[in-house]
């Protein structure tokens, strides 16, 4: 049941708000388009060849079992990541892993699934939430065993089992390419930050554990995520789910971009499990109640609690309504952490009120802003094991859109554990599937053309800096009338800003070294998820869950109780579709 | 006077080993950080300065034995060196204790990476000096024992420990001028002058004025140099 | 400021592996803050580093986009 979604041309009127945010950019000393004073001979740069049976690709929490299991499985594996094993994207803040232990939990798995579909409004896939319980405890086991819960900083426990199987790893490498060949896939490419270099590796299989992503927001810990595995997949035809939810965290108005701080002690913590604790965190409700009554917005963390009701706004089920904002509490009270902070209560409970050292102060929200609900945005699962609709393509943890969790934080610590459970589960199906392949060719003009396309940044004469292209996207997406209170003539507005950078921008963006380069890939990326978002959210004509329209604030169960898919038409276009909740995609 | 004269040199010397390197310790643009980690860095910095101060704590220094009786300087020089000796050997353990109070990298992972970056000149300077340190030490407990078999005996045994000594000063000044958190432009000045002063004192002791025979055994006395 | 400053680097290169933003470089040896504005506060390389030579600060060296104000 594929609709394209032919969105009608906007009307600038309402843009006077949006572009009074762009204004001040001028100021950032942030140069727009300038001559790009290249630093390195770019005619120099070497490209370094790789081959391998299974690729992964990234090194947080889904990253390291999906290589584990590869390995294990059989299949040659090669791990790449743009930062360090463990130290880079959300896992090193994530703190709660959810283990669903038969031994100790009142209730069945049957309870467990039940309650988060319930939660959920139906927008959690069901497979994938009953798969998360099945295998939490084995995947816990298995992280105690290499020291993954004795101590704060996870690289060294997730260098434990690779050293051990000597799997290669590839660290500080961005991959801004997928190649498929014949159909299917053949490899990846991209490019070194501390060398002159880019890389081709040639995989009978890919995972991607790419992370998920946001506009490089302040205050919470997701800039190096850009939703690049997404979009890479997204250019060779895969297909992508969940764009129009939201994760909701917020930050303090003071130091609003010192994530560390804001959060308490809780990245010094050193990682726990928790058992089942079904909740519906909005986050958006802080939004509403901001947009609705001003700045500053009561209850915000270590502030007292809000005296004021607020009318209308974010549906709750009345099952998981709790009486009134939770007592002060990391920001990440609401919504969920990475991997789902424990609550204030409880054990390995945040403590309530600000950090030492930072007294009360308002709240604001946008910390994570253009991330969706983890496990809820990402490639479309085609079956319970990861696979996408590209042959060979699997993904895992935040850039599978498995709706595990549902368009809204249900379980707490369940992105952790979920990210290692699906890790697991796509490592065995890439290896298995791996076994079946011959192994790929690329031709040496297709490895030719990519590396010229790589390099492209480097080589502008003149162009626009990733950073002021970055600031601009932001400018246009982060106001909380545009993602989190939604509105069509608003998300319209936005778009026109958001296809010109595409357009015009993305093509000419410059960089003068290889940490620019990255930018610029990074920036290119965010624009494009910025196009999905805004095209995901005027599509879904209802209210539900952490989706949230001021024009259709109820929820519509006759019409969507259904996903959207986006993909790339044959002519280029960017098509949406809608998959029925409880559906496989239909597989062309 | 005699009395008053040899307050003053008490007073000079803590005035420049402990008053000097106080003073560039607070001068310095450094951020502070807790209490233990500061305490730390001070106590590391104070036995470095009174490692210097050794070179003074000698027969080498004709002033401070005209004012003391050689005895109990040696006394004071062993005293003195051994508790710094303490604290610069046991100083790599220091810098990584404070990570077992506070969330980070482990004290032991810390010290690992710490000692096998060898691709720092620093730290290699650094692991050469500590050696170096360990055999002065040892050497200098073990004098007693090793002394008569040097062949100039107790002239072999003083040019033995000063080379030593000197080797070493050479060794630890570069590496805490390459790697000390406190060893700004001032800090590190105030360390190679007092390493020079240090070092002309001591050859002016060997090759310069001859030197007067020694008048107690120096076996008994305990060694100095 | 974002990490405000790197007193006694040993030239590990800890930091610079574990920087998620890739804001610390290698520079004669030493680390050095090289792209300040990338910085997100995350502490990480004050973590990693094994001699705590890394001072940070809550500062953000850029204008920051906020939701609302």
């Amino acid at each position: 049941m594929t609709a394209p979604n032919d969105l009608p041309s906007l009307s600038r009127r309402e843009f006077l708000a949006l572009s009074a945010t762009t204004a001040g950019l001028a100021a950032l000393g942030l140069t727009a388009c300038a001559d790009n004073h290249v630093e390195i001979d770019v005619d120099a740069v070497t490209n370094a060849d790789h081959s391998t049976d299974v690729l992964v690709i990234g090194g947080g929490m889904a990253g390291l079992f999906a290589a584990v299991k590869a390995h294990d499985a059989g299949a040659a594996t090669l791990i790449v990541s743009k930062g360090r094993l463990g130290s880079s994207g959300l896992t090193p803040f994530a703190k709660g892993f959810f283990v669903f232990d038969p031994a100790t939990e009142p209730g069945s798995i049957d309870d467990f699934v039940a309650a988060v579909s319930r939660s959920a409004l139906g927008t959690n896939n069901p497979v994938y939430t009953r798969q998360l319980a099945e295998h939490s405890l084995e995947r816990a086991r298995e992280l105690r065993q290499w020291g993954y819960f004795d101590q704060t900083l996870a690289n060294r426990p997730f260098m434990r089992p690779i050293d051990e199987r000597k799997i290669p790893l590839l660290e500080r490498v961005v991959i801004t390419h997928l190649i498929k060949e014949g159909g299917r896939i053949a490899g990846a490419a991209g490019f070194r930050l501390d060398a002159e270099a880019t890389i081709t590796i040639r995989a009978k299989s890919v995972i991607l554990c790419t992370g998920a992503g946001g506009f490089k927001p302040s205050g919470f810990p997701v800039c190096d995520l850009t939703h690049d595995g997404t979009v890479i997949a997204y250019e060779i035809g895969a297909k992508v789910t969940g764009k129009e939810w939201n994760d909701g965290h917020s930050t303090r108005s003071n130091n609003p971009a010192a994530c560390y701080d804001n959060w308490g002690d809780m990245f010094g913590r050193i990682p726990s499990t928790n058992g089942v604790e079904v909740h519906h965190d909005l986050g958006m409700d802080i939004n509403y109640r901001a947009y609705v009554m001003g700045n500053p917005v009561e209850g915000g963390p270590g502030s007292a609690q809000p005296t004021k009701a607020v009318v209308g706004g974010p549906y709750v089920p009345e099952e998981f309504q709790r009486s009134g904002p939770p007592a002060g509490g990391p920001p990440g009270q609401k919504g969920g952490a990475p991997g789902g902070p424990p609550s204030g209560k409880g054990k390995g409970g945040a403590p309530g009120g600000p950090p030492p050292g930072f007294a009360a102060s308002a709240n604001v929200g946008g910390a994570s802003a253009g991330m969706a609900i983890h496990k809820s945005e990402g490639l479309v699962p085609t079956n319970d094991r990861c696979a996408s609709n590209i042959p060979g393509l699997y993904a895992a943890g935040d850039a599978l859109g498995s709706h595990m969790a549902g368009g809204i934080y249900t379980q707490i610590g369940s992105s952790l554990a979920g990210s290692a459970v699906q890790g697991a589960i796509a490592g065995e199906a890439a290896a298995e599937y791996a076994r079946s392949v011959t192994a790929p060719s690329i031709s040496a003009a297709r490895i030719a053309e990519v590396k010229n396309e790589i390099l492209a940044p480097l080589r502008r004469e003149a162009g626009y800096g990733p950073a002021w292209v970055t600031h601009t996207l932001q400018g246009v997406m982060i106001p909380n009338f545009v993602l989190y209170i939604k509105k069509a003539s608003m998300m319209q507005a936005a778009l026109a800003y958001v296809e010109e950078l595409r357009d015009h921008h993305a093509p000419m963006l410059r960089a003068a070294n290889m940490h620019e380069l990255r930018l610029a890939f990074e920036t290119r990326n965010m624009i494009l998820s910025a196009e999905m978002k805004l095209r995901a959210s005027l599509m879904r004509t209802e209210s539900r869950c952490s989706h949230y329209r001021l024009d259709y604030p109820d929820v519509d169960d006759d019409n969507w109780r259904a996903w959207i898919n986006i993909y790339r038409g044959n002519d280029g276009v960017m098509r949406l579709e809608k998959q029925p909740f409880d559906a496989w995609p239909e597989q062309a | 006077m005699k009395l008053t004269a040899r307050t003053h040199a008490i007073i000079a010397a803590l005035a420049v080993f402990i008053g000097l390197p106080l003073l560039f310790y607070a001068l310095g643009h450094v951020p502070r950080r807790s209490v233990l980690k500061e305490s730390i860095s001070i106590l590391t910095l104070l036995a470095f300065s009174m490692m210097l101060g050794q070179y003074f704590l000698a027969r080498s220094n004709e002033t401070l034995l005209s004012l003391f009786k050689p005895p109990q300087v040696q006394k004071v020089h062993k005293y003195i060196a051994y508790t710094a000796v303490c604290v610069i050997l046991i100083h790599p353990f220091l810098v990584v204790l404070p990570r077992h109070f506070e969330a980070g990298v482990k004290p032991w992972d810390a010290f690992v990476t710490m000692l096998t970056t060898f691709d720092s000149l620093g730290i290699l300077l650094g692991l050469t000096a500590w050696l170096l340190l360990l055999v002065l030490t040892t050497t200098a407990y073990f004098r007693g024992r090793l002394i008569p078999r040097f062949t100039q005996r107790y002239r072999g045994w003083r040019y033995f420990h000063g080379g030593l000594a000197v080797t070493f000063t050479v060794l630890a000044l570069w590496h805490s001028i390459e790697l000390g958190r406190h060893t700004d432009i001032a800090m590190s000045a105030f360390f190679v002058t007092l390493a020079l002063i240090g070092f002309a004192l001591l050859a002016r002791h060997y090759w310069g004025a001859p030197a007067k025979k020694p008048r107690t055994d120096p076996v008994s006395a305990g060694a100095s140099i | 400021m974002t990490i405000k400053s790197i007193h006694g680097c040993i030239g590990c290169k800890e930091c610079v592996k574990s920087c998620p933003c890739d804001v610390i470089r290698m520079e004669h040896g030493k680390a050095v803050i090289a792209y300040p504005a990338d910085c997100q506060i995350c502490h990480l390389c004050r973590m990693y580093c094994p001699v705590d030579a890394i001072e940070m600060a809550p500062e953000k060296s850029i204008p920051v986009v906020l939701p609302w104000g």
